[in-house]
């Protein structure tokens, strides 16, 4: 085995970006839509100040984890602490639909109907 | 003896004066007596009477003369003694003068011409022989013993300085020895001649006696060093390959944590602190033994990394708070070392304060550099103890040789600071416990970001961005209008993207990487370390990543504009209002 020459990672190794936890709670799943609420102040967690700064406009979790280059896990726990904090807030996008937008199951099952007897 | 003679000698001298007179006297009274006792006898007795007498005085004149020859006789016998004592008197006195003389002049003589290296016989015929054939040979036996005392004398003294010319010899080889020749084989051994070289070179004492320890200094010398440099090889080898191994572990395990999901995270991540420890471990042998660290940056590291890599690889991690809101990054050929230093010393803090009980870190730029301090609330350190600690740090002393078993930490301490310049000094802490403040040199520092435009353009641009989106687009930004982009032409394709892309696509860089503004005073640019590796590096990347998916898009997009609208500014060229690539669909 050869040795890099370089090292093109970052030092931060990720049980000390989250403090050494592993579990995040459920608030956060892969689509949920994230807003920042307020700025960032300093002395916070880079993480959480680029957190902040991108979520200015409703992102998703997972979209947040790209940017970061950080696995889900991760987000979710550092999105779980501004969470608690009060500094975003999550809003799962199927939540916004309320069930009375979708369209109605007898409607959908007379296209279909429609449909086979093309 | 000679003292009683003249009495007796003048008694017999007036002996013989009186003695005829007193036979005469004495014949003359008796015949007279007897004359008269003739005349007066009686007529009865008238005829024998003379008979008688005449009888009796020839009687006693017979007695007389042969008493008077006898005495005579004796005197002469007297005179001849006397005489021959007189002789014989002389005769002593004689030979009392010649052994006083033989004592006290002849032999004082003998011995000086002895001394002066006459021969015995020489010596002899030089001086008034005594007379007297004993005196004679006394001076003879003499004369002869005292040549042979003086030749033996002679001798040796030769031999005692022949000793001591010897002597002085090996003295003054043994003090070149000692003073010379031995510290410059040391040193020889120490930049790694061969004892062969060392002993062929060297000018050594010609004395076998003193010849002989000294090649055997030098061979058993040569053979410990070798031992010594060969251990210390060996053991960087070996230590390099557990690195390799330790590192390629990492890049698995954080391979892993992207794969896996949650039910496999917690695992992945006591693995990861293991292995980030025995990192360490492994780089703190390997330093020690003269190797290298496990791991080389290419690009300027920010505080907050630094200290979380340092905070990582030591196992009371979660003790450690970390109070850092400095953007300040470590150049990257020293943010390893600054690391491993942070590490050593956080360890130590998190090792002798109770487990119960936080370490704390702080980070303040200030104008001498970057100082980083490290407290903790444990016991607050024996003097004795923190000048032990503070010599270790002080890195004067690199012998492997010096090293204790528990010490290992802070002897890497005092190394690093040493190469990169920085220091190292224990006080009391305010929290009851010892600090550790460590001040990093500005020439460690990378040239600080300018964070103006950049993030402005951050900032401001979401609010004019009409459209929300992962990534908001600089062209709504205030200042846009003013500094068009360059145009792209028809083929925004893969020529214009690397340039394009570079700002942003590593945040972390700082500008000076893209524009070095540093200069000295005479106005020559100044490159920073480790520039061209990351230059280099970043190509390769751009490479690698132009025909990466669409997916990715979004992000680089952002900042190719935004790269492109930079450039575009600096050229002041008057191009379109365009951006450089159009944005795909949010």
């Amino acid at each position: 085995m050869t040795r890099k020459p370089v090292d093109t990672g970052d030092p931060d190794r990720l049980y000390t970006v989250t403090g050494g936890r592993s579990r995040a709670d459920d608030t956060f799943d892969l689509v949920t839509l994230v807003v920042s609420e307020s700025q960032a102040t300093a002395g916070m967690q880079s993480e959480h100040v680029r957190i902040l700064e991108m979520c200015r406009h409703p992102t998703a979790v997972v979209e947040i984890a790209a940017e970061l280059k950080l696995p889900i896990t991760v987000v979710r726990i550092l999105l779980g602490d501004l969470h608690d904090t009060g500094r975003i807030t999550a809003r799962h996008p199927r939540a916004a639909q309320s069930a009375a937008s979708l369209p109605d199951t007898a409607l959908l099952k007379e296209v279909l109907h429609g449909l086979r007897n093309l | 003896m000679s003292v009683s003679a003249p009495p007796s000698q003048h008694r017999s001298a007036t002996a013989p004066r009186t003695s005829p007179a007193v036979p005469v006297a004495v014949l003359v009274v008796s015949a007279v007596a007897a004359g008269a006792a003739v005349a007066l006898a009686p007529s009865a007795a008238g005829t024998w009477a003379p008979v008688v007498a005449v009888t009796a005085w020839v009687c006693l004149a017979v007695a007389v003369l042969v008493g008077h020859r006898l005495v005579l006789r004796a005197r002469r016998t007297a005179a001849e003694q006397e005489a021959e004592a007189v002789r014989l008197r002389g005769q002593v006195a004689q030979t009392s003068a010649e052994a006083a003389h033989l004592v006290n002049v002849t032999m004082p003589a003998l011995v000086k011409r002895l001394r002066d290296g006459a021969g015995a016989g020489e010596s002899l015929s030089g001086v008034q022989p005594p007379a007297d054939p004993q005196l004679r040979r006394l001076a003879d036996t003499f004369a002869s013993a005292v040549e042979e005392g003086m030749q033996h004398v002679t001798r040796l003294d030769g031999e005692r300085q022949q000793a001591q010319q010897q002597l002085q010899q090996a003295v003054g080889e043994l003090e070149q020895l000692t003073r010379e020749t031995l510290p410059a084989a040391v040193a020889r051994l120490r930049e790694g001649q061969s004892a062969g070289t060392v002993l062929a070179d060297l000018d050594l004492p010609r004395l076998p006696v003193v010849r002989a320890p000294a090649e055997e200094f030098v061979r058993e010398l040569a053979h410990s060093e070798r031992r010594a440099a060969a251990a210390q090889a060996a053991s960087t080898k070996a230590l390099s390959r557990v690195q390799a191994k330790a590192l390629g572990m990492l890049a698995d395990l954080r391979e892993m944590q992207e794969r896996y999901g949650e039910e496999a995270f917690g695992d992945l991540l006591k693995l990861d602190h293991s292995t980030s420890q025995l990192g360490l471990m492994t780089d703190r042998l390997a330093l020690l033994m003269g190797g290298r660290a496990s791991r080389a940056w290419n690009k300027p590291i920010v505080m907050e990394s630094i200290l979380r890599g340092a905070v990582g690889r030591i196992a009371a991690y979660q003790r450690v708070r970390l109070h850092c809101s400095t953007g300040a990054a470590i150049s990257g050929f020293a943010a390893e070392g600054v690391m491993h230093l942070l590490a050593e010393l956080m360890d130590n803090a998190a090792n002798f304060s109770p487990p119960i009980d936080e370490v704390h870190v702080y980070v303040e730029e200030r104008s001498a550099g970057i100082v980083v301090t490290i407290e903790d609330s444990g016991l607050k350190m024996a003097d004795a103890a923190m000048r032990h600690a503070e010599e270790a740090v002080s890195g004067r002393i690199t012998d492997i040789a010096s090293l204790q078993g528990t010490r290992l930490g802070l002897a890497v301490v005092g190394r690093l600071a040493v190469k990169y310049g920085m220091s190292v000094n224990y006080r009391p802490s305010s929290r009851g416990g010892t600090g550790v403040v460590v001040l990093l040199p500005p020439q460690l520092l990378a040239q600080q970001r300018d964070p103006g435009p950049h993030e402005a353009a951050r900032r401001s641009a979401p609010a004019a961005a009409p459209t929300p989106g992962p990534a908001p687009t600089p062209p709504g930004s205030p200042a846009a209008p003013s500094a068009p982009a360059p145009d792209p032409a028809p083929a925004p394709g893969p020529a214009p993207r690397p340039a394009a892309e570079q700002p942003a696509a590593r945040t972390e860089l700082p500008e000076q990487v893209r524009r070095p503004t540093g200069s000295t005073p005479n106005g020559l640019p100044v490159r920073s370390p480790g520039r061209t590796m990351s230059e280099a590096e970043r190509e390769r990347e751009q490479r690698r990543s132009e025909p990466g998916p669409q997916g990715e898009r979004p992000a680089r997009n952002a900042g190719s504009q935004f790269g492109a609208f930079h450039r575009g500014r600096r050229s002041g060229g008057t191009g379109p209002d365009t951006p450089p690539e159009p944005p795909t669909a949010p």
